[in-house]
Order: C-alpha cells, then sequence, then structure tokens
C-alpha cells in the first residue's frame, strides 16, 4: 500500500461543506490523512465494471 | 475428572455443563472460582469493561435451584461466559467502546443472543473491552485502555472483540459472543490462539447489539475447542423478528455431526492471501490445508479489489451511522476513530456504489469457485500478534502501518458474508490463526473441519495459567 496522498485542509472542508458536516479545524489534519487512505484504497476497484454489474444483493431460491 | 479440572476450564464446556447438571459441582461454586480468577487476572489483562458479580451470582444461585428441584438447567448449566460491550445486557449502558454512548438509556432487555445462552443455563459474568464502535483490529481503547494478549501481555489481543477473545484464552471464561464486521472475531481468535465463527450474514440474529456497518454485521462465538465452539453456535441458532437481515431459515444444528466421517474438496488460497501473510501463517495454512486434504491453490483474482472495497465502505458507512455524534460530539471520540469516520463521510457516491458493485463481482467470483471446493483454506491474519502500540507489521518484507492492515486477509471474505471458522494454529512463540472459509449456510462444514483439525493435533488451545 502506498502511503496517504496529500489533500490540502482547505479541500478538505469544502468537501465537508458539500457534506453539511462541520470540521473542527484541529482535526482537518487528521481527517486529510485518512480520506487520502480511503482515496488510495479506492483506486483499486474504479476501473469500470460491466454495466450489468448489478450491486444491490441478489437472492437466490 | 478432578474438580480442580472442572474449575479451571479445562474440560471444556461438555464437560463442566454436565458436572453442574449431575450435582457433582455447583454452579454458585464454579462462577466463585471464575469470579476470582477474573479479578486476579483481569487488572493485568483488561478484558471486562464490567464485571457482573450479582448477576452471576444471582443465576448461579438460580441454576443450582433447578438442578436440587430436579429440573434440567440446560446444555450450558452453569457455564460462564462473556459477551463484547456492543451486546445489550438488561440495565446496563451498552457503551460499545465509546464514552458517547454513556448518555444512552439502559437497555432494556438483553440482547437475543444473550437471552438464548442464558435459557440454555449460561452464566453471564461480564461484558468485554473492545475498540471504539468496533473500529479497530487492536483493542486499544482510548477511554478503556488496551487489553493485553494472555500468550503475551506486552502484546495485542486483537480487536475489535479482543475482551472477548483475551478473557476465554485466559480461561476467565468458558466462552464469549464477539461480533465481526471486517474480522473482528477472527483477528483476535488469532492473535490469541483461540477458536472462533463468523456465521453466514443472515444466520443469527443481532436484535440488541450495537451497530457498525450494517450490510457487514455479523455475530458469533469464541470458545476453546471446536466442540464447545459448534455446542454455542448451535444454541444461537434460530430466526428472530427484531433483525430485518436476519434470514428466516431452520436451525440447523452442527454437533452430533462433528464426529462423522468427514470428506470435503479442499482447497488452500493463494494469490492475495498468500502474498499478504508472513512465513508463520503461510505455514500454518499450509499445515491445515494438508490435514484436510487440499489438492491445487486457488487464486481469488478480485480479492485485493474487494479488500479495497470493503475497507472504504466501512468507513462511508460508519461515517453515515455516526454522523450525528461526530457533528455534536466529536471531542469525545478516540481521535482515531473519529477521523476515520469523518473521512468516511465525505466519499463521493462513486465510490460507494462502486464498492458496492465490485462486492457483487468478488461475490459471484466465490460462488464460482465453491462450484468445485467445499472449503477454502487462508490465514487469518498477516502476522502473529503485533507488541501493543506497534506502528507497523511486516510482511513478506514489507512494512505496512498496522492497524489498517491486520485485516488484509479477513476483509475480502466478510465482505461477501460467507461463514468462516477460525481455528489456533500454535507457533514456537505465538500462535497465529487459520480460516476455514464454507459456502453460505454451510457452518457445518466449517466446523466439522475444525473439529477434524483439533482431533489431528493441528489446531490446539494453550489456556494460560492454568490451575
Amino acid at each position: 500500500m502506498s502511503g496517504p496522498s496529500p489533500l490540502d485542509a482547505a479541500f478538505v472542508g469544502a468537501l465537508a461543506q458539500v457534506a453539511g458536516l462541520s470540521i473542527d479545524p484541529d482535526h482537518l489534519a487528521g481527517v486529510s490523512r485518512n480520506l487520502g487512505v480511503l482515496l488510495d484504497q479506492a483506486a483499486l476497484f474504479l476501473d469500470p465494471l460491466d454495466p450489468l454489474v448489478e450491486p444491490a444483493p441478489v437472492y437466490r431460491p | 475428572m478432578k474438580l480442580c479440572t472442572i474449575h479451571s476450564g479445562l474440560a471444556g464446556i461438555v464437560a463442566i455443563a454436565q458436572a453442574v447438571r449431575d450435582g457433582h459441582v455447583s454452579a454458585t461454586a464454579l462462577i466463585e472460582s471464575r469470579l476470582t480468577r477474573i479479578e486476579r487476572l483481569n487488572p493485568r489483562l483488561n478484558c471486562f469493561t464490567e464485571i457482573l458479580f450479582d448477576r452471576a451470582r444471582r443465576e448461579a444461585e438460580r441454576i443450582d435451584t433447578l438442578v436440587a428441584e430436579g429440573i434440567d438447567p440446560g446444555p450450558l448449566a452453569g457455564v460462564p461466559f462473556g459477551v463484547k460491550d456492543n451486546y445489550d445486557v438488561a440495565g446496563r449502558v451498552t457503551t460499545a467502546g465509546s464514552i458517547i454512548n454513556a448518555a444512552l438509556p439502559p437497555a432494556g432487555a438483553d440482547a437475543v443472543l444473550l437471552q438464548r445462552l442464558t435459557a440454555a443455563g449460561a452464566v453471564l459474568v461480564g461484558t468485554q473491552n473492545m475498540d471504539e464502535y468496533a473500529y479497530g483490529f487492536t483493542t486499544e481503547n482510548a477511554h478503556y485502555g488496551a487489553t493485553r494478549n494472555p500468550a503475551d501481555t506486552g502484546r495485542s489481543a486483537g480487536g475489535s472483540s479482543g475482551g472477548s477473545a483475551a478473557a476465554v484464552a485466559a480461561g476467565l471464561c468458558e466462552g464469549a459472543l464477539g461480533t465481526d464486521t471486517n474480522g473482528s472475531i477472527r483477528v483476535p481468535a488469532s492473535f490469541c490462539g483461540i477458536f472462533g465463527l463468523k456465521p453466514t450474514f443472515g444466520r443469527l440474529p443481532r436484535t440488541g447489539t450495537f451497530p457498525f456497518v450494517h450490510e457487514l454485521d455479523h455475530l458469533g462465538p469464541f470458545a476453546r475447542n471446536a466442540t464447545d465452539l459448534a455446542l454455542i453456535y448451535d444454541i444461537l441458532q434460530g430466526h428472530d423478528v427484531g433483525d430485518a437481515a436476519c434470514a428466516d431459515r431452520r436451525r440447523e444444528p452442527v454437533s452430533h455431526l462433528l464426529d462423522t466421517p468427514f470428506t470435503a474438496r479442499v482447497a488452500l488460497l493463494g494469490g492475495w492471501f498468500e502474498e499478504k501473510a508472513d512465513a508463520q501463517g503461510r505455514a500454518a495454512a499450509r499445515a491445515v490445508a494438508d490435514a484436510l486434504g487440499a489438492v491445487a491453490p486457488v487464486v481469488l483474482p478480485g480479492a485485493e479489489a474487494a479488500r479495497a472495497a470493503a475497507f472504504t465502505l466501512t468507513a462511508a458507512s460508519g461515517g453515515n451511522l455516526h454522523r450525528r455524534a461526530l457533528q455534536s460530539r466529536a471531542a469525545d471520540f478516540d481521535p482515531a476513530t473519529r477521523d476515520r469516520l469523518l473521512a468516511g463521510a465525505l466519499l463521493p457516491a462513486n465510490i460507494i456504489l462502486q464498492a458496492q458493485r465490485v462486492r457483487s463481482l468478488f461475490r459471484e467470483q466465490l460462488h464460482e469457485v465453491f462450484r468445485h471446493h467445499d472449503l477454502l483454506i487462508a490465514p487469518a491474519t498477516p502476522c502473529a500478534a503485533p507488541l501493543l502500540g506497534q506502528p507497523t507489521i511486516e510482511v513478506n518484507g514489507q512494512a505496512l502501518p498496522t492497524r489498517p492492515n491486520i485485516g488484509l486477509l479477513t476483509q475480502p471474505l466478510s465482505f461477501v458474508g460467507v461463514p468462516i471458522a477460525a481455528v489456533p494454529v500454535q507457533g514456537d512463540a505465538l500462535p497465529i490463526g487459520v480460516q476455514i472459509v464454507a459456502p453460505p449456510w454451510r457452518e457445518d462444514l466449517a466446523l466439522r473441519a475444525a473439529a477434524l483439525l483439533e482431533r489431528r493435533g493441528i489446531a490446539t488451545t494453550r489456556m494460560r495459567d492454568s490451575c
């Protein structure tokens, strides 16, 4: 796993605003670091999928 | 059998309960001996968030009264057990490892699985330590302290059900109930060297437990041997309307099958599950696979993506669940938990939807493999228990941050809800767990394999500080 991507705290603050969250300035650095880890992980599964891949649980008889 | 053996817990649940049912040992004496042991060892191990002296004594007296009246108290008569502190206990606030939950009202009733164990005669001795809101793999809780591993008290007991696993490993109780969202039963079972079961998603009702990630949360038991594990599991089974995700499925008891002849098509998982394990984990998985007659290894090419998707979806779902507290009481979270949950709450919808579709793909991949195999074998953890506070673990020559990577081998599998037994394989110094992965609803296969491995001496528990 690579290290977390550096994310600008102001960018993270703006993202939080869009999400309707307020983040204490003292917590921004930690949140930014963790968001970087999550985005690095997400990059491992963002290749396009067959459009028919169904996200809902499929129940079989 | 010597009373010393019964009191030490070495006898196993079946023998202990039989001794109580037959009147050879009183439940009260048994519980007192276990409470004494807890008082002696818990200050060092920190397995319990609360020791329920009064309740345990009251329940033990009730069992003894039933025996005296000639009434069978049940298959777990007098057996001391504990529950992770995200199970409701009537009259007590369910902390889920947080201080934020302390503001909640006390639970009005026991969790359904706790009710089932109690109805079978088991005696609850306490609630057990965990990572805050079950979000972690080390049980280093900022509010309630770290749980120490009985095999080496400088090391992690694993998490998030670390208090439960350590208590069973140290003989403070005979069994315990934990929860497993990404590996929180299998990881502490591995580090503490005991048996654990994460059943199929939807098998056991979660009614009366505090959630973490609704679509990934499983409940399950810990025990020191496969027979005890199967017995507890059998008693836990059954539908409950209080959990919408619980399948309305008949009970499928396993205990009576453990000694029957057993053959299965078994494969060792290669690829990701080999690359992300150290030499001890690989050797343990190989020993288990060989003992079960495994043939060629199987590779699941989607495992890395599935792990990443589970990791991401967990943060997003947890962030959503705790959104209100993250706004109103952010400072009361463990900083490590808070920052991860907040980051999860910021993830774009595209990532979440893609993670869910990746899960569908991986589920299909696993179903295809199970057309040709009955059981898959993999190490439970990348390494044996790390030191408390250890910043990195070394896996195949690569230093990885400890906390986010302990679940590398458990997360892809629980992501698709299949049943998995974790069995302990002893090493020179420390044990490590091996996952026995079965198709959906086939817990019987995993538990029968666990019992077979125990009979052959491959999977064993070493209880520390016995009588």
